[in-house]
């Protein structure tokens, strides 16, 4: 066992962890925050994408330990006073979620590329979700999600 | 996973020490992005796990005037988003561009890719053209092997009881260029992975005065194609001599990997992407002319 502190969606936890464990497990597992999935385990579908102070990972590819004195932002962590964010509400808008399974990540990447640059051409979201895989919408909607969450950003909804 | 103990490393000696005291049992992780499907797969069983990741002395890409240095914990992202691997380094640029995803270049690292020996390091034969030096530390002090050794001789590998603490290199000078072009492809058809990268430099007349190729899987390692080199050194880049270029680039190849399923794949595949860095040097060293 090993003892932890680390800041999740704006909460400081003081946890005690497997030695073993992954930053994924740690979340789901730990913390109850289901929002993030797994599926490959291996770094390459980015379903288990989370924000680690200030950039993506994959939760999967990161040791709980490691997450030692850092901040992470999870899909739950994105509503505000009930409210969801924008990027939710323009995915759920331009119907950009089927099964949905790969939302939670992809929303984590749209948002670390917004948070980077607020105004991405096209293809530069493309290439910003590039590291989650989508089995169900074939990507258009989905980037048609981020345009439309930079609009919605830019109205302040 | 027998793990007994997991420490977050603060600095190098505090690593260093560690390093001394458990010597095999311990494992580096630094961006976790091969150690941890590793652990996973029992392809490693260490008993002690070091995270350097938050070592804030291994973060830094040193502009020390003619060298680089860019620290073992500096991230693919960190080399893409610097401004001094943008001209004529773009090479370097490129190659952890095209490393894995986003997500991917924002854990992993060059030292990791380095010290993990990973065959497939596709961002390595940059390094390699650039007769990069690895920087090792233990508590026995510090010491240097040249990365080309570093992959093709056995004696030459970092210790038990050693760190990677950086890479270090001479700056190109303004009129040589470093390129690279690589096979696009994700982990999923790893298989056919393939790079190429060159550094070259040219007289007045055209006539090259300088150059290194490397390669990565193109054999057991990534390694430098002398034989390539020998042949361009001193010729002018007409048609004919990149023609032959590649037929010299693919008899040396064939030594390696005949018999090989990859090797009918891999023969076809590198007189392309041997075309594309040469062209993409060639591009920019016109425009430095200019
Ligand atoms: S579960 Fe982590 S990348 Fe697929
Ligand atoms: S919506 Fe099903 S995987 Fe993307």
């Amino acid at each position: 066992m090993k003892e932890i502190q680390l800041n999740v969606n704006g909460k400081d936890y003081s946890l005690n962890i497997d030695e073993n464990m992954r930053l994924i497990d740690l979340l789901r597992d730990k913390l109850g925050l289901l929002g993030t999935k797994e599926g490959c385990g291996e770094g390459e579908c980015g379903a288990c994408t989370v924000i680690m102070d200030g950039e993506t990972v994959t939760s999967c590819l990161v040791m709980a330990f490691q997450a030692h004195g850092s901040e992470i932002l999870t899909i739950e962590g994105l509503e505000s006073n009930g409210k969801i964010h924008p990027i939710q509400q323009a995915f759920i808008d331009v119907g950009a979620v089927q099964c949905g399974f790969c939302t939670p990540g992809m929303i984590m990447s749209a948002k670390a590329l917004l948070d980077k640059n607020p105004n991405p051409t096209r293809e530069e979201i493309r290439e910003g979700i590039s590291g989650n895989l989508c089995r169900c919408t074939g990507y258009n909607k989905i980037v048609d999600g981020v345009e439309l969450a930079i609009n919605y950003i830019e109205e302040g909804k | 996973m027998a793990l007994e103990e997991v420490y977050k490393g603060e600095n190098v000696d505090e690593v260093v020490e560690l390093l001394d005291k458990y010597g095999k049992d311990a494992k580096i992780i630094a961006g976790g992005t091969d150690i941890v499907i590793d652990l996973r797969n029992n392809r490693i069983d260490p008993k002690v796990l070091i995270d350097i990741s938050s070592i804030e002395e291994l973060k830094g890409i040193k502009d020390k005037g003619e060298y680089i240095e860019i620290g073992a914990g500096v991230s693919f992202t960190q080399v893409v988003e610097n401004p001094l691997f943008e001209r004529n380094l773009y090479g370097l640029n490129k190659a952890c561009h095209m490393v894995g995803s986003p997500q991917i270049r924002n854990k992993g690292t060059l030292g990791g890719n380095i010290a993990n020996g990973s065959p497939a390091a596709d961002s390595i034969p940059p390094l390699i053209c650039l007769n990069s030096t690895l920087i090792l530390k233990s508590v026995r002090g510090r010491r240097e092997i040249s990365i080309e050794d570093y992959y093709k001789d056995e004696n030459e590998k970092i210790r038990p009881d050693e760190l990677l603490v950086s890479i270090g290199f001479k700056k190109p000078k303004e009129n040589q260029v470093l390129s690279f072009a690589k096979l696009g492809l994700r982990k999923a058809l790893a298989i056919s992975r393939l790079s190429i990268a060159i550094l070259v430099e040219l007289d007045e007349e055209g006539k090259i005065i300088n150059i290194e190729v490397a390669s990565g899987s193109l054999g057991k390692y990534p390694m430098r194609e002398l034989e390539l080199e020998q042949f361009l050194l001193g010729k002018k880049l007409e048609d004919s001599t990149v023609d032959e270029g590649v037929l010299v680039l693919q008899r040396a190849m064939e030594k390696r990997l005949a018999g090989r399923s990859t090797f009918p794949y891999k023969r076809v595949a590198v007189d392309r992407m041997f075309r594309e860095a040469l062209e993409e040097a060639m591009k920019y060293l016109d425009e430095v002319r200019l």
